[in-house]
């Protein structure tokens, strides 16, 4: 480095490793680019084309302003992974809303923005238009969004980016994925592609070929395979019907895509430690003991309530309705294989609230799943049985308390009382959209079901997410999707870096 | 006179036979509006008129049809031999043929683990399907061209002049 040069400044860092992820997306192009060219759907083709070459050129003029931070190999610090990420997200929304706009099949950018967001966030909240006639290049480029969401953007550069990765693990944390299944970040992200690849191998194939027993035709089973398989691994929800489950009118279909959905719920670390041979780790672990417990306590609530209520006309279907669309819920998914206004109609209040509570729990920490995550559920609740023990027994009686997750680790205050604070954050971010919702109009239930639904990137919906939504709850609700699959953390850093630079422009004029 | 009178009396009558038939025909219901008044309709004979989309799903002697009306989709429980006149389904490259489903809806089919339904009773075809003819836009078309070479001379100056090295090691 020429010591007369100026180190590169935070903006030019931000700029340049913003610069390599969408410069990564914009390659992800190219899948749905060739699958519109075997198919030979030229209109799509024309419009990914645009939208491949406009990414690439911000991804690019990204990098040039930010040339520095490559030239000094400027290391980042915890704040710019946080930024990086946070900003990374927005300008990938927009860019990856292109294509959408171009189709037509959205009604206006705001929306196309807001499908694009539910896809990154693993939500499932659509307002795509005749999901029915969709090109596949535009369903594969839906689907690819929430696969990849799923996993996380920067997990996907990391993987691919070999002499650029000072500081990496700081933009891995900052897409709130902090688990390191070994020392190297790099190799982490390879590791979580690597366990993902495997099960959609398996997963796109077990649905190929019963889409096939049921009906479809080999190449539309294949790629409802495939996107069946890209929702469910990555708790998504989207499908490429209108019908989303009830399409197939298979209960193979749906018991494939819930063990799909479920293992997609769980924490990276766990598949990694399984694999690895530790199985015992499966009954182990807090966080699949807390999914367990709360799953059966939700299941068995509304299978009452629904019972006393004689919703359904017998045992399978109480159990095949209430069974895959409460995991569906928890894991934070969105399948459905009833119509989203039966949940308001049929299943009645508590129905409601128990699926309220099931999607802000959410799936597992580190995994492709929403909600609060039953990690800091399972702490926070051990802290209180922790507390109320220590309350009762001799004050000179120390003990360790420690919980299970991987390895043996202590119950800290610290801990706790950061997983305390993420839950409060989602409680204030779902209260907020629930208020919203009722000011714009919707009943009180209909909107804590759709703000849970999208704070705990779910993607179940009661029927107030659609055209006629008013613009400011889709924008709160791409808020809180953003936010809520970021944990905050990164989304305040952006907003703190944003109102200390105004702040800088202010002084000096 | 009794020419034109006749000729009257034969619109008349065709006219009058036409419309007889139309307003014998039952008003569809919206598929939402199925959904909406579950509980009201839930075992009614309902007629509902929609577009078929996707594929016929076989199982044995039936099928389920899918069909949409714009408002929702629901599932139609079709004797197979029935469902053979449905030439068109709706996808990407095709608008699927328009059919009218007259039948019983079910909220929560006990036959099918608690599904929202409709069995076919009678089924007829409203208006057959095409295939949709792709609209390429010029303006787009010029647009794409002129970014891609823009694209393309860009990262040849950025390579050429090594600004930057270029991400991404496969």
């Amino acid at each position: 480095m020429n010591y007369n040069e100026k180190a590169a400044s935070n903006i030019e860092i931000i700029s340049y490793y913003s610069g390599v992820i969408i410069f990564g997306t914009a390659l992800l192009m190219l899948i749905p680019i060739f699958f519109t060219i075997v198919c030979f759907e030229f209109a799509p083709l024309i419009d990914f084309i645009i939208s491949f070459c406009i990414t690439m050129l911000v991804g690019l003029g990204l990098m040039l302003f930010g040339k520095k931070t490559q030239i000094q190999n400027a290391t980042t610090q915890w704040k710019h992974g946080y930024i990086i990420a946070a900003f990374t997200w927005i300008l990938l929304m927009m860019l990856c809303a292109i294509p959408y706009s171009l189709s037509g099949h959205t009604k206006s950018f705001l929306d196309s923005c807001f499908d694009v967001m539910s896809g990154f966030t693993t939500t499932g909240l659509l307002l795509t238009q005749d999901l029915d006639h969709l090109s596949i290049g535009l369903n594969m480029w839906r689907h690819l969004l929430t696969f990849i969401g799923g996993q996380g953007m920067i997990v996907l550069a990391l993987s691919f980016v070999s002499n650029q990765a000072s500081g990496a693990y700081r933009l891995y944390v900052g897409e709130a994925k902090d688990i390191e299944l070994v020392p190297n970040v790099v190799g982490t992200a390879k590791i979580i592609w690597k366990i993902s690849m495997i099960y959609l191998g398996i997963g796109t194939a077990a649905l190929w070929i019963t889409g096939m027993v049921i009906g479809l035709n080999p190449i539309t089973a294949f790629f409802h395979g495939f996107y069946m398989f890209a929702s469910a691994w990555s708790t998504g929800g989207f499908s490429p019907m209108t019908q989303n489950m009830m399409y197939y009118h298979s209960l193979t279909y749906e018991i494939i895509c819930l063990i799909i959905l479920v293992l997609g719920s769980f924490n990276f670390g766990l598949h990694y430690a399984v694999w690895q041979g530790n199985r015992k780790e499966f009954i182990k672990n807090i966080e699949t003991r807390s999914f367990f417990i709360t799953s059966i306590i939700s299941c068995a609530l509304i299978l009452r309530w629904l019972t006393k209520l004689n919703v359904y006309p017998d045992a399978i279907a109480d159990f095949r309705r209430v069974i895959f669309n409460v995991l569906s819920a928890h894991t934070t998914t969105g399948f459905t294989n009833i119509y989203a206004r039966q949940y308001a109609l049929e299943w009645g209040d508590i129905g409601v609230l128990i699926m309220v509570i099931a999607m802000l729990i959410g799936g597992s920490a580190c995994s492709t799943a929403g909600g609060f995550k039953g990690l800091r559920v399972a702490m926070v609740f051990k802290a209180i049985i922790v507390d109320i023990k220590k309350l009762l027994s001799s004050e000179r009686n120390v003990k360790v308390y420690k919980y299970h997750h991987i390895k043996d680790c202590i119950l800290e205050d610290s801990g706790v009382k950061s997983s305390a604070i993420i839950i409060l954050c989602y409680i204030v971010l779902f209260a907020i959209g629930t208020i919203l919702g009722i000011f714009c109009g919707y009943p009180m239930g209909s909107s804590a079901f759709e703000a849970a639904s999208a704070t705990g990137n779910v993607g179940l919906s009661i029927g107030v997410t659609s055209l006629s939504t008013p613009a400011i709850l889709k924008i709160y609700y791409i808020v809180a999707m953003y936010m809520g699959r970021l944990e905050f953390i990164s989304v305040f850093a952006l907003i703190g870096f944003v109102i200390k630079g105004v702040k800088k422009i202010c002084k000096r004029y | 006179m009794q020419k034109i009178l006749r000729v009257i009396s034969i619109v008349f009558i065709i006219f009058f036979v036409f419309s007889s038939e139309v307003f014998a025909q039952e008003k569809a219901t919206e598929i939402n509006a199925l959904i909406e008044n579950a509980k009201q309709l839930d075992n009614k004979t309902v007629t509902v008129e929609g577009e078929a989309v996707g594929e016929p799903l076989e199982r044995g002697k039936y099928c389920w049809v899918n069909i949409n009306d714009t408002t929702n989709a629901i599932g139609v429980w079709v004797n197979s031999e029935d469902a053979k006149q449905i030439k068109k389904y709706g996808d990407y490259k095709n608008k699927g043929d328009i059919i009218r489903v007259t039948g019983v809806f079910r909220r929560a089919c006990k036959e099918h683990g608690g599904e929202a339904d409709i069995h076919n009773e009678s089924m007829q075809i409203i208006k057959h399907g095409y295939s949709v003819h792709e609209d390429i836009s010029v303006v787009k078309l010029i647009i794409a061209v002129m970014l891609v070479l823009i694209l393309i001379l860009a990262i040849f100056f950025i390579h050429k002049l090594k600004i930057i090295r270029l991400p991404y090691h496969f």
